[in-house]
């Protein structure tokens, strides 16, 4: 158990449309060590962002359970479980989405600057990260004083900078062209081999999900490669 | 029909804002109609209060007698234009009516008291045999035979007086509706802020809408004239409801402005609004919103574009201090109102831009400072709110600095006047010395009493009053004179403007001293030296304090009894008494037989000034209650927008919650960010609202009036004030509450 950062155990989900009762996701279970990577896949509505909300804690699972750095959660929140879930969050657990979602009233560094403040880290080391990921001269700009492209690099540095143990990633590259996409790509896989940290990235693009050590088809689940 | 849907399908998913802008209508409307309708009644009440306490002339009986129906007779009959003027005083609500006799009035032509509709309803004249019927029943009453001009030749024995049936409202009505004209304007402007905000902001967040219409082909003016025509419908249907509760807030507000009037100028609110709705009043709002809803179409995006800018900062900043100059050198009232309007344009306009700048500022800390990244990020947040926000903001800023000031004024205006009215009702008794007596008879009297306290006797009559070497008539001009006899401890504790030592002794030895107004209209100080005319004889004399004399407009000298030349002739003659160890009623007593009459008019001064203490809380009740309602609508419009505003911020908040902060820091953080920006306006209103009390105390009433009132801080209102904008702001932040929800509204972030 210590080698797995994130497991998943027989997790279900069910919503209620029109007053029918709709299943999103059924006895699903997976185990991720730090340093490997896990593909989502599957059509709109599969459950990919889901199972991503109930990976860090947005969602409670209706069965089943999720462990995070050892720490064990079930379907209803203990006591006190929504706070534990908001200091995993804070500090080990980095989200990306879509969208690169950084506050607009603050310059790139600043975005990174606070999503390092609240995992704990002090100031510097913003700059490096920004550098690395191709955007240091863009770090005093704003969100909207940059492209798509850039700003989503910049989300990809908060999340290197609070130096998570796992990261989930939505459709990181689903907004961008792509030869952009690429690049944003390369620099995630790069970076999260360098740091050791597990990687969940839910995707439509076959090619970026082939280069992740493991495959989930939420449309298809006896087709996994799962952990 | 389809394009109609789509232009309006904004609000079937946010009917909140259309709510808000409707709301926003509404209940400009009704604070504008109130605050019309009640000037309307003000001006109307006063003009016919004005007709009924007006000064006018009556003839007296030379011996000091009650005049009867006896005399009246005999003064028809010798040829003499008299009319009975029979004045009963019953208790509230009737008060006070007048019995007059039209066929009498008849040789008064246009001057006859009442008009001349012949219509006597009791408001407040009606007809003679009605009133003497109201004196059978035991109220209180009094006959006066009016005379219809003071030169009226008559027999002996008889000779006239001028009488009011209260004090004159003069100028202190004038005050009043100035007060509340003022107060209007402020109410218009800052209502057209409040909706031109909740408009723009509705219109900025369908932007994305209109342009999508426009890239489907719908030309941006198709796009104009439909906002146009929602405007319209929406103002015609809402301002219909705010007509309506303006009139029921009239209504209610009018009780304790009757209240007032009564208590002030001892008349009853004799005209109601004869308007069953203020149409007048809801053409101006409809005009107004749709004015500052348009105005952008109107005005050039060249200036538009400006008015954000650095230039358009350096303009706002060149039209404050051209306000500023304007107000303080002014010579005129026309300047004075044109330099605030100027000040407050410019504060308006430089307001959140400066507020923003500031947070701006104050978020670039380095964190070794202590500013941690999150809180940079509630900084640069507010910087963005004041921005948007900018509209609120400055009504509510505007609403702010206008309640300061009315309080600061209104309580002043009080404090001073329980000192005023500590200094001229100085005695426990007032005697009115009866027409025809030697006041000097009492004066032996009194001074041999022993026991009594402290007394002196008024005289009062005209004077001119000039420069010293003025020579002719042509350089004095007329004042009232007051002689004091003798000059004693009843007037030692009077409060004076300006003075040289030792002034009462002064006084005593042949100095004068002038009421305020003269001072300013005569540009009369201490130490100058005055030739006054009374009767035949010039004295000269030394100006040896000034004091303060509010709401009357005349000028005032004082001076001793004892330099009164032999020839002059008061007017009026009253005693000021203090009984001491004796009852007043041996007193009067002494004083009708000493005088050889049968009654004397005593006045109980103490209840004179437990009532008059009461007079301005009640004359200012609706000012202050105007005041109040227009900081509750600004704080209601800047709840609202933040509230909406918030809104659209509530993406970042949850953002926070996805990042790991718990929902209490979270909500920490949205209730810091809206007591913050509900503060931050509280302290912004505090400069402009103490420059405006100091506007009207010491710019527009010495302009006005004549007379300042002392300028005074009530930091007890700004607390007042600060925890309206903390509720404001807690509000705010208790309502967004909701939307932030538990850690699942996280999940509604965009991915």
């Amino acid at each position: 158990m210590p080698d797995h950062v994130l497991v998943a155990e027989g997790l279900s989900k069910r919503f209620s449309s029109g007053g029918q009762p709709v299943t999103v996701l059924t006895d699903l279970s997976f185990r991720l060590s730090a340093g490997e990577s896990l593909a989502l896949v599957g059509r709109s509505g599969s459950g990919k962002s889901t199972l991503l909300n109930l990976l860090c804690g947005l969602q409670n699972p209706d069965e089943g359970t999720v462990s995070v750095a050892g720490e064990l959660f079930g379907k209803s929140g203990k006591p006190g479980s929504d706070e534990r879930w908001a200091e995993l969050r804070r500090r080990s657990i980095g989200v990306v989405f879509q969208q690169a979602n950084l506050m607009p009233a603050l310059s790139l560094v600043d975005n990174v600057r606070l999503r390092g403040h609240l995992a704990g880290h002090g100031a510097g080391g913003e700059r490096e990260w920004l550098e690395r990921l191709g955007v240091g001269p863009e770090a005093h700009r704003y969100p909207d004083q940059v492209s798509g492209g850039q700003a989503q690099r910049a989300a990809l540095a908060m999340v290197f900078a609070m130096a998570p143990s796992v990261i989930l990633a939505d459709e990181p590259t689903g907004s961008l062209d792509r030869h952009t996409a690429d690049e944003v790509a390369d620099c995630l896989f790069a970076i999260q081999r360098d740091t050791g940290c597990a990687l969940v990235l839910a995707t439509h693009d076959r090619e970026l999900a082939s280069r992740c050590d493991h495959l989930l088809d939420l449309s298809a689940p006896h087709l996994n490669r799962t952990p | 029909m389809m394009l109609i849907r789509a232009f309006f399908s904004h609000y079937h998913r946010h009917p909140f804002q259309l709510a808000a802008l409707a709301m926003m209508i509404v209940l400009a409307t009704m604070l504008w109609t109130g605050v019309a309708v009640l000037t309307d009644q003000a001006r109307s009440s006063l003009f016919q209060s004005e007709e009924a306490v007006e000064a006018r002339v009556h003839v007296v009986r030379s011996d000091g007698q009650p005049v009867n129906v006896d005399d009246f007779a005999d003064l028809r009959m010798a040829g003499v234009c008299v009319a009975p003027w029979l004045e009963i005083q019953r208790p509230p609500p009737e008060g006070r009516v007048i019995g007059i006799d039209p066929l009498a009035m008849g040789c008064f032509g246009e001057s006859a008291p009442g008009g001349n509709s012949g219509e006597l309803d009791g408001a407040p004249f009606l007809d003679i045999s009605n009133a003497a019927a109201l004196a059978h029943d035991g109220y209180d009453s009094r006959l006066y035979l009016l005379a219809n001009n003071e030169h009226v030749t008559l027999p002996e024995g008889y000779t006239v007086r001028e009488f009011s049936l209260g004090p004159p409202t003069g100028e202190l009505a004038d005050s009043f509706l100035l007060n509340l004209d003022a107060l209007s304007l402020l109410v218009l402007l800052i209502t057209g802020l409040l909706v031109r905000s909740v408009h723009r902001l509705g219109v900025a967040q369908r932007q994305d809408s209109f342009d999508l219409l426009f890239r489907f082909g719908v030309p941006g003016r198709r796009v104009r004239q439909l906002l146009a025509l929602e405007l319209v419908v929406l103002t015609g249907i809402c301002v219909l409801p705010g007509l309506w509760l303006g009139a029921q807030l009239a209504a209610v507000l009018g009780g304790g402005f009757g209240q007032a009037l009564d208590s002030l100028f001892d008349v009853t609110l004799y005209a109601g609004s004869t308007e069953a709705l203020p149409w007048r009043a809801a053409g101006i709002m409809v005009l107004l919103v749709l004015a500052v809803c348009l105005v952008d179409w109107l005005v050039p995006r060249l200036w538009q574009s400006a008015v954000g800018s650095g230039r358009g900062r350096l303009i706002a900043a060149l039209i404050l201090v051209m306000g500023l100059v304007s107000v303080a050198l002014a010579r005129e009232l026309a300047t004075v109102f044109a330099g605030t309007a100027l000040v407050f344009a410019g504060i308006g306009w430089l307001t959140p831009g400066l507020l923003a700048l500031l947070a701006e500022k104050l978020a670039a800390g380095k964190e070794q400072d202590g500013i941690s990244p999150l809180t940079r990020w509630r900084r640069r947040e507010l910087a963005v709110m004041f921005r948007h926000l900018a509209l609120p903001v400055v009504a509510l800023q505007f609403a702010m600095a206008t309640v300061l000031a009315v309080q600061a004024l209104v309580t002043t205006f009080e404090n001073t006047f329980d000192e005023w009215l500590a200094q001229r009702l100085e005695a426990e008794f007032y005697v009115e010395v009866p027409s025809g007596v030697d006041a000097g008879l009492a004066g032996g009297l009194l001074e041999n009493l022993e026991g009594l306290g402290a007394w002196h006797r008024v005289s009062r009559g005209e004077a001119r009053i000039g420069p010293e070497g003025a020579g002719s008539e042509d350089g004095r001009v007329s004042a009232d004179l007051f002689a004091l006899t003798p000059i004693g401890e009843l007037v030692f504790d009077w409060t004076l403007l300006a003075s040289l030592d030792r002034p009462w002794q002064k006084v005593e030895q042949g100095g004068v001293m002038v009421n305020e107004q003269l001072a300013r209209r005569q540009q009369l100080e201490p130490g100058d030296v005055v030739e006054i005319r009374v009767a035949e004889t010039v004295l000269r004399a030394s100006v040896v304090a000034v004091y303060a004399d509010y709401g009357r407009p005349a000028g005032e000298i004082l001076m001793s009894g004892a330099v009164l030349p032999e020839n002059f002739s008061a007017g009026f003659e009253s005693l000021s008494v203090n009984p001491g160890n004796l009852a007043m009623a041996d007193i009067r007593e002494q004083l009708a037989e000493v005088w050889n009459v049968t009654d004397v008019t005593v006045r109980d001064n103490a209840s004179i000034r437990a009532l008059a203490s009461r007079v301005f809380g009640q004359t200012f009740l609706l000012t202050r209650a105007i005041s109040l309602l227009t900081l509750v609508l600004a704080a209601v419009a800047l709840l609202i927008m933040s509230w909406v505003f918030f809104t659209t911020r509530v993406w970042y908040f949850r953002l926070l919650g996805i990042w790991g902060l718990p929902t209490r820091v979270i909500r920490n953080q949205l209730r810091r960010l809206s007591v913050t920006l509900t503060l931050s306006v509280t302290v912004a209103a505090l400069p402009l609202g103490i420059w405006l009390t100091w506007v009207l105390v010491s710019r527009i009433n010495p302009l006005a009036f004549g007379w300042s009132l002392p300028m005074a801080l009530y930091p007890g209102f700004w607390l007042e004030l600060a925890v309206v904008a903390v509720s404001t702001g807690l509000l705010v932040a208790h309502l967004m509450r909701r939307q932030l929800g538990h850690r699942e509204s996280a999940r509604k972030v965009e991915t």
